[in-house]
Protein backbone atom coordinates (compact mmCIF):
# COMPACT_ATOMS: atom_id res chain seq x y z
CA UNK A 1 0.00 0.00 0.00
CA UNK A 2 2.62 2.52 0.81
CA UNK A 3 4.33 1.85 -2.04
CA UNK A 4 1.47 2.58 -4.13
CA UNK A 5 1.68 5.96 -2.17
CA UNK A 6 5.28 6.43 -3.29
CA UNK A 7 3.88 6.47 -7.37
CA UNK A 8 1.27 8.51 -6.57
CA UNK A 9 3.69 10.93 -4.72
CA UNK A 10 6.36 10.45 -7.39
CA UNK A 11 3.77 10.97 -9.90
CA UNK A 12 2.20 14.25 -8.84
CA UNK A 13 5.50 16.16 -8.57
CA UNK A 14 7.30 14.88 -11.37
CA UNK A 15 3.88 16.34 -13.46
CA UNK A 16 3.92 20.00 -11.82
CA UNK A 17 7.72 19.65 -12.30
CA UNK A 18 7.67 18.82 -16.09
CA UNK A 19 4.93 21.46 -16.50
CA UNK A 20 6.71 24.24 -14.56
CA UNK A 21 9.55 23.06 -16.54
CA UNK A 22 8.59 23.01 -19.74
CA UNK A 23 6.44 26.46 -19.25
CA UNK A 24 9.36 28.09 -19.15
CA UNK A 25 12.22 26.53 -21.44
CA UNK A 26 10.74 28.49 -24.49
CA UNK A 27 11.71 31.86 -23.68
CA UNK A 28 14.27 31.70 -20.98
CA UNK A 29 15.16 35.50 -21.18
CA UNK A 30 11.54 35.86 -19.54
CA UNK A 31 12.52 33.06 -17.25
CA UNK A 32 15.58 35.03 -15.99
CA UNK A 33 13.55 38.26 -15.90
CA UNK A 34 10.84 36.37 -13.65
CA UNK A 35 13.11 35.53 -11.47
CA UNK A 36 14.92 39.19 -11.34
CA UNK A 37 11.63 40.46 -10.69
CA UNK A 38 11.81 38.77 -6.89
CA UNK A 39 14.43 41.80 -6.65
CA UNK A 40 16.35 39.34 -4.45
CA UNK A 41 19.85 37.80 -6.49
CA UNK A 42 21.87 40.27 -8.68
CA UNK A 43 20.97 40.34 -12.03
CA UNK A 44 23.70 37.74 -12.88
CA UNK A 45 22.88 35.69 -10.27
CA UNK A 46 19.26 35.91 -11.39
CA UNK A 47 20.58 34.65 -15.30
CA UNK A 48 22.21 31.51 -13.90
CA UNK A 49 19.17 30.78 -11.46
CA UNK A 50 16.59 31.62 -14.59
CA UNK A 51 18.34 29.99 -17.41
CA UNK A 52 19.28 26.53 -15.26
CA UNK A 53 15.93 26.46 -12.99
CA UNK A 54 13.90 25.16 -15.94
CA UNK A 55 15.97 22.33 -17.08
CA UNK A 56 16.55 21.43 -13.62
CA UNK A 57 12.82 21.11 -13.15
CA UNK A 58 12.63 19.18 -16.18
CA UNK A 59 15.52 16.88 -15.20
CA UNK A 60 14.28 16.35 -11.74
CA UNK A 61 10.40 15.42 -12.81
CA UNK A 62 11.71 12.52 -15.32
CA UNK A 63 14.16 11.08 -12.49
CA UNK A 64 10.87 11.22 -10.53
CA UNK A 65 8.64 9.79 -13.22
CA UNK A 66 10.81 7.08 -14.02
CA UNK A 67 11.91 6.55 -10.61
CA UNK A 68 15.56 7.00 -10.49
CA UNK A 69 17.56 8.11 -7.46
CA UNK A 70 14.12 8.78 -5.96
CA UNK A 71 15.58 9.56 -2.84
CA UNK A 72 17.46 12.59 -4.33
CA UNK A 73 14.80 13.71 -6.36
CA UNK A 74 12.92 14.31 -3.54
CA UNK A 75 15.59 15.82 -1.80
CA UNK A 76 16.33 18.50 -4.63
CA UNK A 77 11.95 18.97 -4.94
CA UNK A 78 12.07 20.23 -1.18
CA UNK A 79 14.76 22.29 -1.29
CA UNK A 80 13.29 24.07 -4.81
CA UNK A 81 9.54 24.12 -2.90
CA UNK A 82 11.50 25.96 0.25
CA UNK A 83 13.15 28.00 -1.79
CA UNK A 84 10.22 29.01 -3.81
CA UNK A 85 7.87 29.31 -0.68
CA UNK A 86 10.82 31.96 1.29
CA UNK A 87 11.19 33.89 -2.33
CA UNK A 88 7.43 34.27 -3.28
CA UNK A 89 6.94 35.02 1.28
CA UNK A 90 9.65 37.90 0.92
CA UNK A 91 7.95 39.23 -2.39
CA UNK A 92 4.58 39.93 -0.29
CA UNK A 93 6.23 40.71 3.02
CA UNK A 94 7.88 43.69 0.91
CA UNK A 95 4.69 44.81 -1.02
CA UNK A 96 6.00 43.76 -4.66
CA UNK A 97 3.22 43.20 -6.92
CA UNK A 98 4.54 39.96 -8.99
CA UNK A 99 3.67 36.88 -11.02
CA UNK A 100 5.33 34.27 -9.55
CA UNK A 101 6.62 32.74 -12.40
CA UNK A 102 6.26 29.79 -11.57
CA UNK A 103 4.61 28.49 -14.62
CA UNK A 104 6.00 30.27 -17.18
CA UNK A 105 5.38 34.20 -17.25
CA UNK A 106 6.14 36.64 -14.36
CA UNK A 107 7.02 39.62 -13.51
CA UNK A 108 4.96 42.97 -12.33
CA UNK A 109 1.40 42.27 -12.69
CA UNK A 110 -0.85 44.26 -14.75
CA UNK A 111 -2.66 46.81 -13.18
CA UNK A 112 -6.11 45.35 -13.04
CA UNK A 113 -4.86 41.73 -11.60
CA UNK A 114 -3.69 41.32 -7.87
CA UNK A 115 -1.55 38.97 -6.75
CA UNK A 116 -2.39 35.21 -5.37
CA UNK A 117 0.43 35.12 -2.94
CA UNK A 118 -0.98 32.87 -0.24
CA UNK A 119 -2.38 30.39 -2.93
CA UNK A 120 1.06 30.11 -4.57
CA UNK A 121 2.57 29.17 -0.82
CA UNK A 122 -0.17 27.48 -0.03
CA UNK A 123 0.37 25.23 -3.53
CA UNK A 124 4.56 24.83 -3.10
CA UNK A 125 4.02 24.32 0.93
CA UNK A 126 1.70 20.99 -0.20
CA UNK A 127 4.36 19.66 -2.86
CA UNK A 128 6.72 20.00 -0.05
CA UNK A 129 4.82 17.95 1.53
CA UNK A 130 4.65 15.32 -0.95
CA UNK A 131 8.42 15.96 -1.64
CA UNK A 132 9.33 15.47 2.32
CA UNK A 133 7.34 11.83 2.34
CA UNK A 134 9.20 10.62 -0.86
CA UNK A 135 12.48 11.45 1.25
CA UNK A 136 11.43 9.85 3.77
CA UNK A 137 9.99 6.67 1.75
CA UNK A 138 11.40 6.56 -1.48
CA UNK A 139 9.93 3.06 -1.34
CA UNK A 140 7.35 3.09 -4.51
CA UNK A 141 5.64 1.29 -7.25
CA UNK A 142 7.08 0.99 -11.27
CA UNK A 143 10.30 2.63 -9.94
CA UNK A 144 13.62 2.01 -11.63
CA UNK A 145 15.39 1.93 -8.46
CA UNK A 146 13.28 -1.38 -7.93
CA UNK A 147 15.64 -2.80 -10.55
CA UNK A 148 18.94 -1.01 -9.85
CA UNK A 149 19.04 -0.54 -6.56
CA UNK A 150 16.60 -3.18 -4.17
CA UNK A 151 17.81 -6.29 -2.98
CA UNK A 152 15.21 -9.05 -3.67
CA UNK A 153 11.59 -7.96 -3.28
CA UNK A 154 12.55 -5.03 -0.98
CA UNK A 155 12.47 -1.96 -2.02
CA UNK A 156 13.77 0.84 0.51
CA UNK A 157 15.66 1.06 3.70
CA UNK A 158 12.83 1.67 5.78
CA UNK A 159 10.87 -1.47 4.94
CA UNK A 160 13.67 -3.72 5.48
CA UNK A 161 13.83 -4.47 8.88
CA UNK A 162 9.99 -5.58 8.39
CA UNK A 163 11.07 -7.20 5.15
CA UNK A 164 13.40 -9.37 6.75
CA UNK A 165 11.30 -9.87 10.11
CA UNK A 166 8.39 -11.26 8.25
CA UNK A 167 9.94 -13.57 6.30
CA UNK A 168 12.02 -15.02 9.29
CA UNK A 169 8.56 -15.07 10.63
CA UNK A 170 6.56 -16.66 8.14
CA UNK A 171 9.49 -19.49 7.84
CA UNK A 172 8.79 -19.91 11.56
CA UNK B 1 5.90 -11.05 -0.63
CA UNK B 2 5.16 -9.80 2.23
CA UNK B 3 2.42 -11.86 3.06
CA UNK B 4 2.32 -13.64 6.42
CA UNK B 5 2.63 -12.40 10.31
CA UNK B 6 4.59 -9.65 10.77
CA UNK B 7 6.07 -11.10 13.92
CA UNK B 8 9.66 -10.48 13.83
CA UNK B 9 10.96 -11.68 17.01
CA UNK B 10 15.22 -10.66 17.61
CA UNK B 11 15.78 -13.43 19.93
CA UNK B 12 14.41 -15.79 17.46
CA UNK B 13 16.35 -14.80 14.51
CA UNK B 14 19.52 -14.78 16.45
CA UNK B 15 18.63 -18.46 17.90
CA UNK B 16 18.39 -20.25 14.60
CA UNK B 17 20.57 -20.16 11.60
CA UNK B 18 18.51 -18.52 9.20
CA UNK B 19 19.28 -21.18 6.23
CA UNK B 20 17.75 -24.21 7.69
CA UNK B 21 14.79 -21.90 8.65
CA UNK B 22 13.62 -21.11 5.35
CA UNK B 23 14.62 -24.48 3.95
CA UNK B 24 11.91 -26.62 6.89
CA UNK B 25 9.39 -24.63 5.83
CA UNK B 26 9.90 -24.78 1.89
CA UNK B 27 10.23 -21.08 1.77
CA UNK B 28 10.31 -19.92 -2.08
CA UNK B 29 12.89 -17.82 -0.86
CA UNK B 30 16.16 -19.45 -0.33
CA UNK B 31 16.73 -17.97 3.04
CA UNK B 32 20.34 -16.53 3.94
CA UNK B 33 22.59 -16.49 5.85
CA UNK B 34 22.61 -13.64 8.13
CA UNK B 35 26.33 -12.46 6.72
CA UNK B 36 25.21 -13.27 2.80
CA UNK B 37 22.01 -10.64 4.00
CA UNK B 38 24.48 -8.04 5.01
CA UNK B 39 26.43 -7.97 1.63
CA UNK B 40 23.99 -7.78 -0.51
CA UNK B 41 22.82 -4.85 1.90
CA UNK B 42 25.77 -2.99 1.29
CA UNK B 43 25.68 -3.53 -2.48
CA UNK B 44 22.34 -2.20 -2.36
CA UNK B 45 23.42 0.52 -0.55
CA UNK B 46 26.50 0.96 -2.69
CA UNK B 47 24.53 1.19 -6.08
CA UNK B 48 21.65 3.76 -4.02
CA UNK B 49 24.63 5.79 -3.90
CA UNK B 50 26.13 4.82 -7.56
CA UNK B 51 21.82 6.08 -8.88
CA UNK B 52 22.19 9.04 -6.48
CA UNK B 53 25.72 10.00 -8.04
CA UNK B 54 24.38 9.31 -11.86
CA UNK B 55 21.39 11.37 -10.85
CA UNK B 56 23.17 14.38 -9.66
CA UNK B 57 25.31 14.40 -12.71
CA UNK B 58 22.12 14.54 -14.79
CA UNK B 59 21.27 17.49 -13.04
CA UNK B 60 24.29 18.91 -13.21
CA UNK B 61 24.05 18.45 -16.94
CA UNK B 62 20.48 19.96 -17.26
CA UNK B 63 21.72 22.98 -15.66
CA UNK B 64 24.44 23.46 -18.04
CA UNK B 65 22.31 22.53 -21.05
CA UNK B 66 19.82 25.22 -19.89
CA UNK B 67 22.78 27.93 -19.34
CA UNK B 68 24.18 27.15 -23.13
CA UNK B 69 20.04 27.72 -24.47
CA UNK B 70 19.94 30.95 -22.92
CA UNK B 71 23.08 31.93 -24.35
CA UNK B 72 21.68 30.51 -27.80
CA UNK B 73 18.21 31.97 -27.47
CA UNK B 74 19.85 35.61 -27.82
CA UNK B 75 20.77 37.49 -30.21
CA UNK B 76 24.55 38.15 -29.76
CA UNK B 77 24.27 42.09 -28.53
CA UNK B 78 28.02 43.11 -27.26
CA UNK B 79 28.21 46.51 -28.08
CA UNK B 80 29.95 46.30 -31.23
CA UNK B 81 27.57 43.78 -32.81
CA UNK B 82 24.42 45.80 -31.64
CA UNK B 83 24.72 49.73 -33.20
CA UNK B 84 21.98 51.66 -32.37
CA UNK B 85 19.70 53.26 -34.63
CA UNK B 86 20.49 56.94 -35.07
CA UNK B 87 18.89 59.24 -32.76
CA UNK B 88 19.47 56.35 -30.08
CA UNK B 89 21.61 54.93 -27.64
CA UNK B 90 22.27 51.57 -25.71
CA UNK B 91 19.38 52.42 -23.17
CA UNK B 92 16.47 53.52 -26.16
CA UNK B 93 15.41 56.20 -28.91
CA UNK B 94 15.27 59.56 -27.58
CA UNK B 95 12.92 62.47 -28.68
CA UNK B 96 13.28 65.86 -27.79
CA UNK B 97 15.95 68.14 -25.79
CA UNK B 98 13.88 68.88 -22.48
CA UNK B 99 15.54 69.03 -19.50
CA UNK B 100 12.93 66.67 -17.87
CA UNK B 101 13.94 63.02 -18.72
CA UNK B 102 10.59 60.84 -19.14
CA UNK B 103 11.59 57.45 -19.77
CA UNK B 104 8.61 54.56 -20.66
CA UNK B 105 9.64 51.37 -21.11
CA UNK B 106 6.88 49.64 -23.35
CA UNK B 107 6.29 46.50 -25.77
CA UNK B 108 4.06 46.81 -28.75
CA UNK B 109 2.76 43.26 -27.57
CA UNK B 110 0.98 44.57 -24.40
CA UNK B 111 -2.45 46.03 -24.29
CA UNK B 112 -1.94 48.76 -22.06
CA UNK B 113 0.92 49.98 -23.43
CA UNK B 114 -1.51 50.69 -26.49
CA UNK B 115 -3.81 51.87 -24.00
CA UNK B 116 -1.19 54.50 -22.71
CA UNK B 117 -0.22 55.63 -25.66
CA UNK B 118 -3.78 56.17 -27.00
CA UNK B 119 -4.27 58.74 -24.04
CA UNK B 120 -0.79 59.77 -23.66
CA UNK B 121 0.00 60.82 -27.34
CA UNK B 122 -0.98 64.23 -26.99
CA UNK B 123 0.21 65.00 -23.52
CA UNK B 124 3.96 63.07 -24.45
CA UNK B 125 3.88 65.36 -28.05
CA UNK B 126 3.49 68.43 -26.20
CA UNK B 127 5.88 68.07 -23.49
CA UNK B 128 8.62 67.40 -26.40
CA UNK B 129 7.39 70.27 -28.59
CA UNK B 130 7.51 72.82 -25.61
CA UNK B 131 10.83 71.95 -24.70
CA UNK B 132 9.98 70.87 -21.88
CA UNK B 133 10.69 67.04 -21.65
CA UNK B 134 12.70 64.65 -23.27
CA UNK B 135 11.03 61.59 -23.55
CA UNK B 136 13.47 58.19 -23.36
CA UNK B 137 10.86 55.50 -25.67
CA UNK B 138 12.51 51.66 -24.53
CA UNK B 139 11.03 48.98 -26.53
CA UNK B 140 11.28 46.52 -24.67
CA UNK B 141 11.01 42.24 -25.44
CA UNK B 142 9.27 41.02 -22.90
CA UNK B 143 5.97 39.52 -24.39
CA UNK B 144 7.75 37.58 -26.71
CA UNK B 145 6.28 34.14 -25.91
CA UNK B 146 2.82 36.06 -26.11
CA UNK B 147 3.29 35.12 -30.14
CA UNK B 148 4.87 32.17 -31.92
CA UNK B 149 7.15 34.56 -33.96
CA UNK B 150 8.85 36.24 -31.08
CA UNK B 151 6.46 39.35 -31.86
CA UNK B 152 7.60 41.60 -29.11
CA UNK B 153 11.09 41.43 -30.62
CA UNK B 154 10.64 41.86 -34.20
CA UNK B 155 8.62 44.75 -33.86
CA UNK B 156 10.72 46.39 -31.58
CA UNK B 157 13.78 45.73 -33.53
CA UNK B 158 11.30 47.40 -36.39
CA UNK B 159 10.63 50.64 -34.25
CA UNK B 160 14.43 51.06 -34.57
CA UNK B 161 14.49 50.52 -38.02
CA UNK B 162 12.02 53.68 -37.82
CA UNK B 163 14.17 55.32 -35.49
CA UNK B 164 17.22 55.45 -38.13
CA UNK B 165 14.48 57.90 -39.92
CA UNK B 166 13.59 59.72 -37.21
CA UNK B 167 9.79 58.24 -37.13
CA UNK B 168 10.08 56.48 -33.79
CA UNK B 169 6.94 58.20 -32.82
CA UNK B 170 4.98 58.14 -35.77
CA UNK B 171 5.50 54.43 -36.34
CA UNK B 172 4.77 53.38 -33.02
CA UNK B 173 1.78 54.56 -33.16
CA UNK B 174 0.82 52.99 -36.57
CA UNK B 175 2.15 49.67 -34.84
CA UNK B 176 -0.32 49.78 -31.67
CA UNK B 177 -3.31 50.14 -33.91
CA UNK B 178 -2.27 46.74 -35.84
CA UNK B 179 -1.27 44.81 -32.45
CA UNK B 180 -1.80 41.42 -32.85
CA UNK B 181 -4.10 39.32 -30.24
CA UNK B 182 -2.18 37.64 -27.73
CA UNK B 183 -1.44 33.96 -28.56
CA UNK B 184 -1.65 34.73 -32.62
CA UNK B 185 1.47 34.78 -34.91
CA UNK B 186 1.97 38.52 -35.04
CA UNK B 187 2.64 40.74 -37.79
CA UNK B 188 4.67 39.19 -40.73
CA UNK B 189 7.43 41.13 -41.91
CA UNK B 190 5.83 42.61 -45.29
CA UNK B 191 3.04 43.75 -42.56
CA UNK B 192 5.35 45.26 -40.47
CA UNK B 193 6.92 46.80 -43.63
CA UNK B 194 3.97 48.04 -45.24
CA UNK B 195 3.00 49.50 -41.79
CA UNK B 196 5.89 52.03 -42.47
CA UNK B 197 3.84 53.62 -45.24
CA UNK B 198 1.28 54.63 -42.65
CA UNK B 199 4.12 56.62 -40.64
CA UNK B 200 5.90 57.74 -43.91
CA UNK B 201 8.61 55.12 -44.12
CA UNK B 202 9.00 54.35 -47.56
CA UNK B 203 12.47 54.28 -48.03
CA UNK B 204 14.03 51.27 -49.25
CA UNK B 205 16.61 51.25 -46.33
CA UNK B 206 13.60 51.02 -43.68
CA UNK B 207 12.22 48.00 -45.77
CA UNK B 208 15.67 46.03 -45.89
CA UNK B 209 16.54 47.07 -42.03
CA UNK B 210 13.38 45.36 -41.18
CA UNK B 211 13.47 42.28 -43.11
CA UNK B 212 17.10 41.31 -41.69
CA UNK B 213 15.97 42.16 -38.21
CA UNK B 214 19.31 44.65 -37.57
CA UNK B 215 17.83 45.94 -34.71
CA UNK B 216 17.51 42.46 -32.41
CA UNK B 217 20.62 42.59 -30.67
CA UNK B 218 19.82 46.10 -30.32
CA UNK B 219 16.31 45.25 -28.74
CA UNK B 220 18.11 42.42 -26.40
CA UNK B 221 20.59 44.48 -24.72
CA UNK B 222 17.77 47.84 -23.75
CA UNK B 223 15.30 45.28 -22.47
CA UNK B 224 18.60 43.50 -20.34
CA UNK B 225 19.06 47.02 -19.37
CA UNK B 226 15.60 47.42 -18.13
CA UNK B 227 15.95 44.85 -16.58
CA UNK B 228 18.55 45.48 -14.60
CA UNK B 229 17.32 48.73 -13.43
CA UNK B 230 14.62 46.39 -12.10
CA UNK B 231 11.73 47.54 -14.85
CA UNK B 232 9.66 44.63 -14.31
CA UNK B 233 6.69 44.88 -16.54
CA UNK B 234 5.40 47.19 -19.15
CA UNK B 235 4.28 49.97 -19.18
CA UNK B 236 6.38 51.57 -17.13
CA UNK B 237 6.57 55.50 -16.91
CA UNK B 238 9.66 56.99 -15.11
CA UNK B 239 9.88 60.96 -14.55
CA UNK B 240 13.48 61.83 -13.67
CA UNK B 241 14.19 58.34 -12.57
CA UNK B 242 10.79 58.08 -10.17
CA UNK B 243 8.07 55.90 -11.32
CA UNK B 244 5.11 57.55 -12.10
CA UNK B 245 1.51 55.94 -12.69
CA UNK B 246 1.04 55.36 -16.38
CA UNK B 247 -1.48 58.02 -16.99
CA UNK B 248 -1.06 61.26 -18.49
CA UNK B 249 -2.05 63.38 -16.00
CA UNK B 250 0.31 61.66 -13.87
CA UNK B 251 3.12 61.94 -15.90
CA UNK B 252 2.23 65.93 -16.61
CA UNK B 253 1.96 66.48 -12.91
CA UNK B 254 5.45 65.03 -12.57
CA UNK B 255 6.83 66.92 -14.87
CA UNK B 256 5.26 70.04 -14.26
CA UNK B 257 7.31 69.20 -10.52
CA UNK B 258 10.55 68.46 -11.63
CA UNK B 259 10.84 71.46 -14.14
Amino acid sequence: MRSWIGLAARLVLAGVLLVAGGAKVGDLAASVRAVHAYDILPYTASKVVGATLPFVEIAVGLLLLVGFATRLAAAVSAALMVVFVGGIASVWARGLRIDCGCFGGGGELAADRSPSYGWEIARDVALLAVAGYLLFRPASRFALDNAFIAEEDDDGDDEEEADQGSAVGSAG
Amino acid sequence: MVTTRKKPIKGQRSGRPAESVGKAAGSKRPARSVMARQLAHERARRRAWIAAGIAAALLVVAGLAGWYAYQSQRPDSTAASAPPPAGADAAGVRVGTGTVTVDVYLDFMCPHCRDFEDKADDALAKLVSDGTATIVYHPLAFLDSASSTRYSSRSAAASGCAADAGRFVDYATALYAQQPAEGSAGLSETQLVNLGSVAGLTDPAFEQCVRTDKYLAWVDGVTERAVKKGVRGTPTVLVNGQAVDADPQAVTDAVDKAS
